[in-house]
């Protein structure tokens, strides 16, 4: 592979160098953005790291101060509110808080969608709800957060019971116009299925029909393509995951 | 009390102890406090250390495991046990943390423009992928290498020595040291790999 070149000179060793703490400066700046960057480079540090990871048993434990406990917690405090106990909120919460500048517009999306999506009410439990047929269970909605390659971020909400799909995209997905993003799903095993070419806009909803709708299963994964303006010409991705995330509940 | 899950554990206590730790943290990515705790219980003296041999100093190395502990409160649902048991995970995490510390207390001399504009752009959670056979393997591979490359990579590894500072001491070109390093470094992974 192109990146794991073996010339000393550079390309080969560059994770390695990354991975070890060797690089200063512009090396390691740009190293460092790399990773952000460029999946076979980041996955190569991922490798090194796991090859260097004995060397920590070389270090001795040591406790740390008994006071130390409350900073952490009071820092914890500070990033998620303690009197908080709807868990699917907390989570947001953590997530909102939790991410770095760059991530914040993404969770204004994440946000943008929770509240557009609310659960339907429960129906209460009349006499009359009794005796009506049975409603079919509600699924909970689902959530994917699609990043890689590309500086935005797609927010990914998905509603079994609707079959509504909602995208909401922070940044910029920038394609020249001989290219477009194609949405896909990828469930666990399965081989990936179009769920379409991406419209231009920040926010796009659309309803799946119900064979492609049982595809969106949790732990499916959402991943976003460049292919020829139009969509693949063969139904199968044939240029690169720009973005991709795993469906998880809301 | 701390866990041990260094080689002097049983596999047995180890591997129960590296499955405990692993469900603690996905409790603590729904939001468990309690779990936040056990884990920190379990992992801190391991971790502090780590920040302490990289910072050699105590202060820093507290506000780094504080750093490190928020992290794993708001990143714990990206650590992925397939890929590498928690406290390697931890480890890697906390070591990267304990260098980006050192990095900014101590800037590149001769580049100290480009050092104040490194982007924070690290993924705050390590992507780490650990195999079972590295971790004995990677002690043979060691021995394969002349003992002054290895203590190279030792004190790179543990202490956050980087090239200029390695020519510095070694009293060679950089160009020397990162030549010496490179070779080293593929015969590593050549060897990793074989």
């Amino acid at each position: 592979m192109s990146d794991r070149r073996d010339d000393i000179e550079g390309e080969g060793v560059v994770a390695a160098e990354y991975a070890l703490g060797l690089l200063e400066g512009a090396e390691y700046a740009t190293a460092r953005t790399r990773e952000a960057s460029d999946n076979a480079f980041a996955h190569e540090v991922a490798r090194w790291r796991g090859y260097l990871a004995p060397l920590h048993d070389g270090i001795d434990d040591v406790a740390p101060p008994a006071s130390h406990w409350d900073r952490v917690q009071t820092a914890i405090r500070r990033v998620s509110p303690a009197n908080d106990n709807d868990l699917r909120l907390r989570r947001s919460l953590n997530f909102w808080r939790s991410t770095t500048a760059g991530m914040t517009a993404v969770a204004a999306v994440l946000g943008f969608l929770l509240v557009m999506k609310p659960r339907p009410a429960p129906i209460p439990p009349t006499v009359a709800a009794v005796q009506a047929p049975v409603p079919a269970e509600q699924t909970p909605p689902m959530v994917a957060i699609a990043s890689g390659r590309t500086a935005a971020t797609v927010v990914i909400s998905w509603d079994p019971n609707t079959r509504e799909l909602v995208l909401g995209t922070a940044g910029t997905l920038a394609a020249d116009p001989k290219h477009s993003h194609q949405l896909w799903v990828i469930p666990a095993g399965g081989r990936p299925r179009s769920l379409g070419v991406l419209p231009a806009g920040k926010t796009t909803h659309q309803q799946l029909a119900s064979a492609l709708a049982d595809l969106l299963q949790q732990g499916a994964t959402i991943a976003i393509s460049l292919e020829p303006r139009g969509g693949s010409p063969t139904g199968a991705p044939t240029g690169p995951v720009v973005a991709s995330g795993a469906l998880s509940p809301a | 009390m701390t866990v041990e899950m260094d080689r002097t554990a049983s596999p047995d206590v180890a591997r129960v102890a590296s499955q405990e730790l692993t469900s603690l943290m996905a409790d603590v990515a729904q939001g468990d406090r309690h779990a936040l705790h056990q884990v920190y219980e379990r992992t801190s003296a391991k971790l502090f250390g780590i920040c302490l041999r990289v910072l050699d100093d105590r202060a820093d190395a507290e506000d780094v495991l504080q750093t490190v502990y928020v992290t794993v409160w708001t990143k714990a649902g990206s650590f992925d046990p397939d890929k590498a048991s928690a406290i390697t995970w931890l480890a890697a995490m906390t070591r990267n943390r304990a260098i980006d510390r050192l990095r900014q207390r101590r800037p590149s001399t001769d580049d100290l423009e480009s050092a104040a504009e490194i982007p924070d752009e690290r993924p705050s959670a390590v992507d780490i992928i650990e195999r079972a056979e590295d971790r004995a393997r990677l002690h043979e591979c060691l021995d394969e290498l002349d003992e002054d490359r290895r203590t190279m990579i030792r004190a790179a590894f543990l202490e956050g020595t980087t090239y200029p500072q390695l020519a510095e001491s070694k009293g060679v070109p950089l160009p020397t040291v990162k030549s010496w390093m490179r070779r080293a470094l593929l015969r590593l992974r050549g060897c990793m790999e074989s």
